[in-house]
């Protein structure tokens, strides 16, 4: 178990070092940066790229320095607001994205799995159907219908929730619903057929066969499977759903990361588009290792390391 | 088929229809401004009303259509052509290759999505712009960085179905006949494969358009005054508040094509490949 | 069963509880700024967005009343000499600032110096060139600012001298980049003297807090020398939807928004909706330095292409087509002057120019994210397409960002407004002088910036309206920089619990008039 963690993590430091020396490259070579000649950058920023950065030397000494910042935490200047650091930017948006991102997780994951578990114990009954169809619509609805169809009935109908902003507890209701709603629905569609094939299993009929009672038989048969097999789903979905939906955001005016990085890519401030995908990979890169590790400690037939017999 | 996979096929074959039928259904072009319907609701001269400029939203509706299927068979198509190749390569050859080809695809799992898009459709915008007229340009750097972002989850399917085939008996016979591995992978393998990869493909075309329409949502896809379901979406969700219908008829447009595909998908899937959740 | 419908209808009601009491507290303001402001600089910002925040932050000698009338604000009073060109300001003894300070008229010195200083590179640079000397300082022919005509011979007292007598020097006053400035504090921060709990400050409200892209709050200044104003804190929200506004603005969230164009209409007839005519132009200006916009004649094709008395029928929001450039309502304007709607001509122009619309490549509009400015965009680029046959391309910016490409790197087409800084056709004229940095088309004509000038010292009212007319057809009928298109007004919804809000004709807010329940 050990060695497997550890060897997940060096993965992960290696794909996160991949995508850094991407960064490093395509920062280099996009147009409007300090190397390029066509497109001047404002003298302001110019002259504290000048002061504080290795613009001259080598490629490899400028390489080298890149990663040492890196390290630190010092993500560069940004292009576009003068006199502010893209680490000083994103200080603020981050932890927005990750409660919104966390919230949006929960309710996917409660939601989603209570929704799958009670319609596929109780496959073609009325509960089941209105699942089914309520989460084909989910499916099939954009963030933004969404997004659009919450502000009209909850803001505007009801006047029950704020309609943006950030600015207590209530407001995140709105918007984490908005970014749950595809997940949860994914979700319970996921959970639901893991059930419904469960429930037929060889194992689970011999439970019964066995006197075992049919709350047990969910509990640690059922549950357990279609836990497992869509955790395969969430680990990939908590890292999206942390870095903040940028339609979700920029509808409701919260102040994260998905927002900036939108308004970073119109305005052409390639740092701080960097310093988010860069944000965005160390989330990923955990996320994943962290469902890599559920997984392997929930499942007793992949123990990774030992095979048992 | 199932009643629902005949719905679906009959919200798809509509979409299909007015995508292709688009100008003649409403009888305005997408783009002609009227000032004079400036923000009318359905009315007998335009069936779902117009937008600020006059336009007609059915036309709009319909051209969207035809953009949003354009889009997504592209970056299906795309995705699929790459994917089967890169995940069929790993998997047959396997050792080395396949972990190499294998950690290229976790990198490109670990940068966002919409950074990889507007990278790919920047360059390509710029690269193709004496060879293509506009609006096919935009079109084509969309397709194409929608097929790229889509292909490491079908290369990662297919590697595990030719995995699995790797050690079926009737392929280690094969082998076992002298016949160049090339071949048996191509005509053998491969078409056994087809089926799971095929239903995959019904899900890719949904999330494909779904992916343009949020994209032109924020501004980073179709430009005006090319109107695109996320175009339209995001110039209806402005006016939400006074002019409902702005929102209401492309929303249900996504909404309808999107169930369609997947209602159908969903019965493909149930005929081709029981076992999976892929 | 029973016992789950009632925990339901208790977590409602908390929640519809909790709703109620998001709404503003007593003594509170929230407004919409819709959009970071780019600076808090007073020597260096020039948009609209800044100067409503730096507007309850500082104040400068004068301020306008509701006739666009100076009156004295830091300056009790003044005089001038006989012959025009000498101004003596007293300033209002027991004026201090936030940390303490008291005002001293070596702070005006220093200020100005700033902003005439080369190295500060500020745009607004110009707005001073009336100033003896003061053109010569900014162009770095003079090294001494001693010889600039602005002096503090004491604490108290500002004497300024002027090239040539100037009517409306004391109203030009009351404009931000002429506020005073504390050197030491510029000096010692650096580029962060703006940031809350550095920024020192003299005017109603003192920067509590900027969360950036955020929310910008203001609270009261205790020490306000008019007196504490009725408003505790203002709370500045950056909120680009305009839709999501309007609905927060109908939840009670945010006290008073701008009204997106195309909602305006269902808002008319309420008591809540408050429309102000202003003395802004909208304009679309060319990038005169690069083709095919360095030739005038396709210059003056494009503007000709544009029917300007379409955009009331799409905007709705009491905009008035005018094609010539000091806006009705100021002294000098002219509404026969200006290129009409000739799509003949325009096509004509075109080919005399030697442009073929079918081989050009397509012309790049840029504007800063608004739907208005999307849907003017979209409507010229159909103005365009329809009667020149010429395909465009339409980009938005941040308007921060937008400012900055602006000065950095002007693009062939770009969208933007003009307010009074004061309610004189000089500010409107010498925008595009060629001395102006706020000029950004890149366009010289030294007989224009020749009239500018003399009109500018002329007192004589009709000879003063046949130079500036003079100078306005250069400017929209010959060489055709820029295309004005109309003038605007702003809509507004405040709630009823928000009393005194009275933006001026120049789009300025003074919140110390405010009171909100």
């Amino acid at each position: 178990m050990i060695r497997y963690a550890i060897g997940r993590v060096l993965a992960g430091v290696g794909v996160l070092w991949v995508v850094a020396t991407l960064t490093f490259a395509l920062l280099r070579f996009l147009p409007g940066g300090p190397f390029d000649k066509e497109h001047t950058l404002p003298p302001e920023i110019m002259r504290n790229l000048e002061r504080r950065y290795a613009l001259g030397g080598s490629l490899s000494h400028q390489y080298l320095d890149y990663l040492a910042r890196l390290a630190h935490g010092d993500l560069g200047p940004s292009y576009k607001y003068v006199g502010r650091d893209v680490a000083d930017i994103l200080r603020d948006a981050v932890p927005v994205s990750l409660e919104l991102g966390s919230l949006a997780f929960a309710l996917a994951v409660a939601g989603g799995i209570s929704l799958g578990l009670a319609s596929g114990a109780r496959r073609d009954s009325r509960v089941d159907r209105a699942v089914v169809l309520v989460s084909l619509v989910g499916v099939s609805a954009p963030t933004f219908v969404i997004g659009a169809g919450l502000i009209l009935v909850f803001g505007l109908g009801l006047r029950w929730l704020p309609a943006g902003l950030w600015e207590g507890p209530l407001y995140a209701v709105l918007p984490a619903c908005t970014l749950a709603a595809l997940p949860m629905a994914y979700a319970a569609q996921l959970t639901r057929a893991q059930v419904v094939s469960a429930m037929e299993q060889d194992y689970v009929r011999t439970a019964r066969a066995l006197g075992v009672s049919e709350a047990r038989v969910r509990r640690r048969h059922v549950l357990r499977n279609a836990l497992l097999a869509v955790m395969t789903y969430f680990g990939p979905l908590l890292a999206t759903l942390l870095t903040g939906s940028f339609v979700v955001e920029t509808i409701f005016a919260v102040p994260g990361m998905g927002r900036f990085f939108v308004t970073a890519i119109t305005n052409r401030d390639y740092p701080l588009v960097l310093g988010v995908t860069l944000v965005y990979g160390v989330l990923i890169v955990l996320a994943n290792l962290a469902v890599d590790l559920l997984y392997a400690r929930l499942d007793p037939r992949i123990r990774v390391g030992n095979t048992e017999k | 088929m199932t009643a629902r996979a005949w719905v679906g096929a009959a919200l798809i074959a509509s979409l299909v229809l007015l995508a292709l039928a688009g100008d003649r259904v409403a009888g305005y072009r997408f783009d002609a401004q009227d000032p004079a319907h400036a923000l009318e609701g359905p009315s007998r001269a335009h069936w779902l009303g117009c937008d600020a400029l006059g336009r007609d939203l059915l036309a709009r509706i319909c051209e969207g259509g035809r953009i949003s299927l354009v889009v997504a068979v592209g970056a299906t198509g795309l995705a699929l052509a790459f994917g089967l190749a890169y995940g069929a390569l790993a998997g047959w050859v396997g050792g080395r290759l396949d972990a190499v080809l294998m950690r290229g695809v976790d990198v490109i799992y670990a940068l966002p999505d919409l950074l990889v898009i507007v990278l790919v459709i920047e360059v390509l915008s710029a690269a193709l712009a004496g060879v293509l007229p506009d609006l096919w340009r935009r079109l084509a750097a969309i397709a194409l960085a929608l097929g790229f972002v889509g292909f490491a989850d079908v290369a990662r399917l297919v590697r595990a179905l030719v995995l699995q085939a790797r050690e079926e008996t009737w392929v280690e016979a094969a082998r076992a006949t002298g016949a160049h591995p090339a071949r048996i992978l191509v005509r053998h393998v491969l078409p056994n494969v087809a089926a799971p990869v095929f239903v995959s493909a019904a899900f890719r075309i949904p999330a494909a358009i779904l992916a343009e329409s949020s994209l032109s949502f924020i501004g980073l896809g179709i430009q005006p005054p090319f109107s695109s379901w996320g175009t339209l979406a995001s110039d209806g969700f402005e006016a939400m508040r006074s002019f409902p219908h702005l929102i209401l008829f492309p929303c249900v447009a996504i909404l309808c094509s999107l169930l369609g595909f997947h209602l159908l998908g969903e019965a493909l899937r149930e005929r081709l490949d029981p076992r999976g959740r892929a | 069963m029973a016992k789950r419908g009632l925990l339901l209808a208790w977590a409602a009601m908390l929640a519809l509880a909790c709703a109620r009491g998001e709404h503003t507290p007593a003594r509170e303001l929230r407004i919409n700024l819709e959009t970071e402001p780019p600076t808090l600089d007073w020597n260096l910002a020039t948009d609209g967005v800044s100067i409503i925040a730096i507007e309850q932050l500082m104040r400068g000698l004068t301020r306008l009343d509701a006739e666009l009338r100076p009156e004295p604000d830091l300056a009790e009073r003044w005089d001038v000499s006989a012959d025009g060109r000498t101004y003596t300001f007293r300033l209002r003894p027991g004026v201090v600032w936030s940390d303490g300070v008291p005002l001293s008229a070596q702070q005006f010195v220093d200020s100005w110096q700033r902003l005439l200083d080369p190295a500060t590179a500020a745009e607004y640079a110009y707005f001073l060139f009336g100033v003896k000397n003061a053109r010569a300082y900014n162009a770095g022919k003079l090294a001494d600012f001693g010889a600039v005509g602005v002096h503090a011979p004491d604490a108290s007292t500002l004497v300024v001298e002027l090239d040539a007598p100037l009517v409306y020097f004391p109203a030009l006053v009351n404009f931000m980049v002429t506020f005073p400035l504390r050197r030491e504090l510029v000096e010692r921060w650096g580029e962060r003297w703006t940031d809350p709990g550095k920024l020192v400050s003299l005017g109603p409200f003192v920067l509590d807090e900027w969360r950036h892209e955020y929310r910008l709050v203001l609270r009261a200044n205790e020490h306000y020398w008019a007196g504490r104003p009725p408003l505790d804190r203002i709370t500045a929200y950056m909120v680009q939807e305009g839709s999501t506004a309007l609905v927060l603005w109908e939840q009670g969230l945010l006290d008073l928004v701008k009204i997106p164009s195309l909602e305006i209409r269902r808002y008319a007839e309420r008591p809540e909706y408050l429309r102000r005519p202003l003395l802004r132009g909208y304009y679309y200006g060319f990038n005169t330095k690069k083709p095919p916009f360095d030739d005038a004649r396709v210059r003056r094709a494009f503007a000709l292409a544009i029917d300007r008395s379409q955009f009331p029928e799409i905007l709705r929001d009491g905009d008035q087509p005018w094609a010539a450039w000091i806006p009705p309502g100021m002294p000098g304007a002219n509404a026969e002057l200006g290129l009409p709607f000739d799509p003949e001509r325009a096509r004509a122009l075109l080919r005399e120019a030697g442009v073929d619309p079918a081989t050009l490549p397509p012309v790049r509009i840029v504007y800063n994210s608004d739907q208005t400015h999307k849907l003017v965009a979209e409507k010229v680029q159909a103005f365009w397409r329809d009667n020149l046959g010429v395909r465009v391309e339409l980009e938005n910016r941040e308007w921060k960002v937008f400012l900055k490409e602006l000065t950095s790197d002007p693009p062939p087409v770009f969208r933007l407004g003009w307010g009074a800084d004061f309610p004189d056709p000089d500010n409107f004229m010498n925008l595009f002088t060629s001395y102006s940095e706020n000029n950004h088309t890149g366009w010289a004509n030294p007989r224009y910036d020749e009239l500018v000038q003399r009109a500018a010292r002329e007192p004589e009212p009709a000879e003063r309206q046949r130079l500036y007319d003079q100078a306005q057809r250069i400017l929209v009928e010959e060489d055709v920089p820029i295309v004005p298109l109309f003038v605007t007004a702003s809509n507004f919804a405040v709630q009823p619990r928000v009393h005194g809000f009275r933006p001026t004709a120049m789009d300025l807010y003074f919140f110390e008039q405010v009171s909100a329940e």
